[in-house]
């Protein structure tokens, strides 16, 4: 086990493009970290330039006390679990796991413990003689978990290695390698495009966007607090809406206006509108904090018409035209609701970002 | 033949099935009984050899190998049990069919082995200037081997002059040549293989902990079996077949290979046709026996040899 | 946890690069640089693997390639630089012109039939149920030695058509039309037929033989012949000779072998032991030369022409009695098959494309058809099927498919055994040192035999030979542009 730390970390290929653009990153040991992006985010990148696959244009890889840098993948002490499971074809189930081992020329009847060990966790025991082309998807995901325990690295790198399977075996595959974390404690970094995936598995996750790490921090902290706009809205299912409103000034406190909603901010909010002098201003919500009817206090007030209801069980979502945007609201199921019914959509002041429609920094830090 | 992905494969032979049930049945007939001829035509001529092997030398001009076919009682082995039991005198066809295999065997080992290596490096290897050695080996595989003959004979007299030991007349000699000419061949079709394993499973290997010899020893040489194999039997049967290296480099050695053998019969101007008819019958059972054991290996290996 | 720590922790070996204290210590200014050291490590170790390779690629190939256009530019010794000299001798030598000759027309006709043969079985085989079967047997000859295929059709173009089976066949046709005479036999080994004649037969017009005398009806007269060997008599059941008796209105006589093993020396006169000749066609022939009547004669040599009207008549033995049948045709010669008459000697020698050049043409054809079958076939078999069906639907005929739509998807596939083919038949060497005999190898010599004949045989002359291997080179270069095209595309 061992702590993983990147300090500007960079990469940029022949011709200039920069995949990953001064990285840092203190990943504890022990620690659940989820890199998360949408795809070219460079998230598989900076984990490749982890496992010594890839050349570090700039910056450095630190594992445990050990800058890791100039060594070859098999000198830098992890695992790695491959989106493909990159199962040896030709090789048993048993000599896939062990192959590690093996040529780390461990002695014999400690290599057959490992796997035996492993086998058993993942519970693989049965499959021990087979090759990978005999097993099922989920089972040779299994076999590539399996390979990377045996090792005992000092960190497991997983490159989205639940994107090839299907749904249902994902989430149960999800709740397995949590599981497997707990009980190893090990280093994990993993890489997905997936924010459910990285919002349930991650102690923390940090998001990247065009090579360049957006926010690091808990799922809660990411889901409460998003430094930015693309945080906000890659983090969250279904995503945040983001209406543009007017700023203007009325009597020394500021107020939000576009056509067809207003914010009544906060004392907290004015004050940081107050500093900012800005004429426009981003406000974002999340659908499930949205409420259908008037209320009282501070908050977002906006007419709307329904679109598109799409019934969810015991929620439904309601897809609605308000200020000339698309709006999405998760609320109760409600039987006076009809596409073409005009409602108000609501949200406490609480509950809704502000973001500076320039630069997409959130205004309020709390 | 099949179709590559079942997407496509179903629906044709259900299509062809309309189609031959469609066609008129005289074109069907006719297209059977063309090709019934073709493929007789075809078989007749190696067919004709065996039976002239196996008829006694006396019946050669008097009546054609045809007649044995209503006359069966005209075939024997003799032909073979004459020349086989001459024994491993020198320049006799016993001798012959072991200097081939002394050529084959090593030729094609080393081809495979140098090749997969080669292939390895060119595909997996991270140094500059991989692509234009892959464009050199490429243009390298229509060289004629004319261009190589007349230096490559004096090359061997110098290290003959300096080493005392002098490859011209030799079977190393001749496997030497063979296998710089097949090389060209050779890793092209290993690169070629090789280029489609995932370089995940390279990388998963790094990360075990593998090095570049573990790497090619343990994952990649494994994995090409297949492409390994069709190369080995295409050099196989190219090896045992060449005259024009075996007649330049051990034309006058009292050990020559099969091809030379029947060269030379065909060269005395004696009536010895029992003698060349066996001795071409032995000469194509062997890679007759290589193909049919290995056939779709071969085919492969064939097809990707459609540019030598 | 626990039970994890026991048993993994004893198999952890110890981190290899943990006694490494230089990487910890690598100053932040370094790590700029694009490639660690550790790295390049590996990378090298591959590179090692091209070692051997390249060992037998460089002193084989490449070094001899160099030193082949250099050697071309010397003289028979090697010692002498003489520039051009050997180029131009290829080009003023007409034995080498004859071997450019054949080349020239070995690549204009051998790919282009080899890929249309190729492309017709693999269509037609995508019709039969038995095409496995076919495949295999047109594709087998791959696997024998040129020389051992070279030597199979040199025995099925034999001349003998005892031997060879196409002359065996041309004459089993030639007999049906056209049989030879029951004497065939006794004009071997170049006897006329007019030294057949012994008693009262002279030499006749076209080959026959007539009588000395004239006969009228209720005449007979004998007529001896010589040369007839008794194999044949026997072979055609032969009795003693009879003294043919007269008939009035018809003439008669006797046609006989006029030798006596026991009177040996004479001549005219019917002894015990001589034989009537059996199945011999005779004419009478009127004084202007006309037959008025036809007969054979019988197994002891009598005939009769019965009902002959009066006058002077001869009888002749006709010429189809000793009109030899097929004989068999020399496929393996040289004798050209295009009128060079009125051309001068090198013309003639240049132009002259000699028999054997067909015949070899068949036996490589037979050899690679299946190549080009199965390599077509492979083509074929992974064209999108859904394209021809949508011709089918667009009302396309089969050979409208064919020709419009399947074609040209396989032109790439096409384009490729034909240039195989085309290297392949530009080194054509085995088939020529095996098939031809040696009076026509000469005309049907290619530029790798001569490489090979001036290179290594005789007195030779390598200066000559390597300037031959250059020129191949140089023919063998636009297939290797298409091959790096076709590559790199």
């Amino acid at each position: 086990m061992a702590r993983v730390v990147l300090k500007d970390l960079t990469k940029r290929y022949q011709g200039g493009t920069l995949a990953v653009d001064k990285l840092n990153l203190d990943i504890a040991d022990g620690e659940f970290i989820c890199l998360v992006g949408p795809s070219g985010c460079g998230k598989t990148t900076a984990l490749r330039m982890i496992a010594g696959l890839e050349d570090i244009s700039g910056g450095e890889v630190r594992i445990g006390d050990r800058v890791v840098n100039h060594l070859s993948p098999r000198d830098r002490d992890i695992a790695m679990v491959f989106q493909s499971y990159a199962l040896y074809p030709h090789m048993s189930v048993y000599d896939n796991m062990a192959f590690g081992l093996q040529l780390r020329k461990a002695p014999k009847q400690d290599i057959d413990k490992a796997v035996h060990e492993a086998a058993r966790i993942l519970d693989l025991e049965r499959f021990l003689k087979r090759k990978p082309g005999q097993l099922s998807g989920g089972q040779r995901q299994r076999v590539a978990l399996g390979r990377a325990i045996v090792r005992e690295p000092a960190a497991f790198l997983m490159d989205e290695p639940l994107s090839n399977l299907d749904a249902k075996l994902r989430v149960q595959t999800r709740a397995e390698i949590a599981r497997l974390h707990h009980r190893l404690t090990a280093t994990m970094i993993y890489v997905t495009h997936d924010q459910v995936e990285a919002m349930t598995m991650g102690d923390r996750i940090a998001v990247m966007s065009e090579g360049v790490l957006q926010q690091v921090g808990t799922p809660r902290e990411l889901y409460e607090s998003p430094q930015n706009r693309f945080v906000a809205g890659f983090i969250g299912s279904p995503s945040m809406n983001f209406i543009t409103h007017q700023v203007s000034l009325d009597g020394g406190s500021p107020r939000l206006a576009s056509e067809g909603s207003e914010v009544l901010l906060d004392p907290k909010q004015t004050d940081l509108l107050r500093q900012r002098q800005l004429k426009t201003v981003e406000v974002g919500v999340r659908p499930e904090h949205l409420e259908i009817g008037e209320r009282n206090g501070s908050g977002l007030r906006a007419a709307a018409k329904v679109d598109v209801i799409e019934f969810l069980g015991n929620d439904q979502l309601i897809h609605a035209m308000a200020s000339g945007s698309d709006m999405v609201a998760l609320v109760r199921v409600d039987d006076s609701l009809s596409v073409g019914s005009n409602v108000i959509l609501t949200a406490p002041a609480n509950r809704i970002h502000l973001f500076d429609p320039e630069t997409g920094e959130a205004l309020a830090v709390a | 033949m099949s179709v590559a992905t079942p997407a496509v494969a179903r629906p044709a032979p259900a299509e062809r099935e309309r189609r031959r049930r469609w066609v008129p049945r005289p074109s069907r007939v006719v297209l059977n009984l063309v090709l019934l001829l073709v493929a007789i035509f075809w078989l007749v001529p190696s067919i004709g050899l065996l039976i002239v092997s196996l008829r006694p030398e006396s019946e050669f001009t008097h009546s054609g190998w045809w007649t044995a076919l209503t006359a069966p009682s005209q075939l024997t082995l003799n032909n073979y049990q004459v020349l086989f039991s001459q024994g491993l005198k020198p320049g006799g066809l016993l001798d012959s069919l072991i200097t081939s295999a002394a050529i084959t065997i090593p030729t094609t080992i080393l081809v495979t082995v140098i090749s997969s290596l080669a292939a390895y490096s060119l595909v997996f290897g991270r140094w500059r200037g991989r692509t234009a050695v892959y464009l050199l080996i490429v243009a390298l595989l229509v060289v004629p081997l004319q261009m190589a003959l007349i230096p490559v004979a004096s090359l061997y007299k110098f290290f003959g002059s300096i080493s005392g030991y002098n490859p011209f007349g030799t079977v190393p000699g001749v496997v030497i040549f063979h296998v710089a000419f097949g090389l060209p061949f050779g890793i092209f079709m290993m690169r070629n293989f090789y280029a489609g394993i995932p370089m995940d499973l390279l990388e998963a290997g790094r990360i075990d902990g593998a090095g570049e010899w573990k790497l090619f020893r343990r994952v990649v040489l494994p994995l090409g079996v297949p492409a390994a194999a069709s190369l080995a039997i295409f050099q196989f049967i190219w090896v045992w077949n060449d005259l024009l290296v075996a007649l330049v480099f051990l034309g006058g050695s009292p050990h020559a290979p099969l091809t030379v053998f029947l060269f030379d019969q065909v060269r005395e101007l004696a009536s010895n046709y029992w003698v060349i008819s066996t001795g071409a019958i032995i000469s194509i059972v062997v890679p007759l026996i290589v193909f049919f054991s290995f056939q779709r290996y071969f085919v492969r290996g064939v097809l990707a040899g459609a540019v030598k | 946890m626990a039970v994890r720590a026991k048993t993994l922790r004893a198999v952890a070996v110890p981190s290899p690069a943990a006694g490494a204290p230089s990487a910890a210590g690598v100053p932040d200014a370094a790590l700029g640089r694009p490639a660690g050291g550790g790295r390049w490590r590996g990378h090298l170790g591959s590179l090692a693997f091209l070692v051997p390779a390249a060992i037998f690629l460089g002193f084989i190939v490449l070094y001899p390639l160099a030193a082949t256009a250099v050697r071309s530019l010397f003289d028979q010794s090697g010692a002498n630089f003489i520039g051009g000299a050997n180029y131009k001798t290829i080009f003023s030598t007409s034995d080498i012109l004859v071997s450019l000759r054949n080349n020239v027309i070995w690549v204009i006709v051998f790919p282009f039939t080899v890929t249309f043969l190729g492309l017709v079985f693999a269509v037609l085989t995508e019709r039969i149920r038995w095409s496995t079967a076919f495949k295999t047997i047109v594709f087998m000859p791959i696997v024998f030695s040129l020389t051992a295929s070279a030597l199979i059709w040199r025995a099925v173009f034999d001349l003998d058509p005892h031997v060879g089976m196409v002359n065996a066949t041309i004459q089993a046709v030639s007999n049906v039309f056209n049989p030879p005479g029951l004497y065939a036999g006794a004009l071997s080994s170049g006897r006329t037929v007019a030294s057949l004649a012994r008693t009262g037969l002279e030499a006749g017009p076209n080959n026959s033989l007539l009588s000395t005398g004239t006969v009228s009806p209720g005449q007979a007269v004998q007529l001896g012949v010589t040369g007839v060997s008794p194999d044949i008599l026997t072979m055609l059941g032969a009795q003693r000779a009879a003294i043919p008796s007269t008939a009035s209105g018809a003439v008669t006589g006797l046609v006989w072998r006029d030798f006596s093993p026991s009177h040996p020396l004479a001549k005219g006169g019917v002894f015990a032991d001589e034989d009537g000749l059996p199945g011999v066609t005779l004419s009478l022939i009127r004084a202007d030369g006309s037959s008025a009547a036809t007969t054979t004669s019988a197994g002891n040599g009598t005939f009769r022409f019965d009902n002959v009207s009066g006058g002077t008549y001869r009888v002749s033995l006709d010429s189809k009695n000793f009109q030899s049948g097929f004989t068999g045709i020399f496929f393996l010669g040289s004798q050209s098959i295009t009128p060079t008459s009125g051309l001068d000697k090198t013309a003639q020698a240049i132009l002259s494309i000699p028999l054997v050049d067909i015949a070899m043409i068949i036996a490589m054809l037979w050899i690679w058809a299946g190549f080009a079958m199965v390599a077509i076939g492979a083509g074929l078999a992974s064209l999108n099927r859904e394209v021809l069906e949508a011709a089918r639907i667009d009302g396309a005929t089969e050979w409208q498919t064919l020709r419009r739509v399947t074609v040209p998807m396989l032109s790439p596939v096409l384009v490729v055994v034909f240039v195989t083919m085309l290297i392949n038949v530009l080194k054509i060497f085995d088939i020529i040192l095996n098939m031809p005999p040696g009076s026509s190898q000469g005309a049907a010599s290619t530029l790798a035999l001569d490489m090979y004949n001036f290179g290594f045989t005789g007195t030779g002359d390598q200066g000559l030979a390597s300037a031959i291997a250059v020129i191949l080179f140089v023919l063998v270069i636009p297939a290797m542009l298409f091959n790096l095209r076709r590559i790199r595309g």
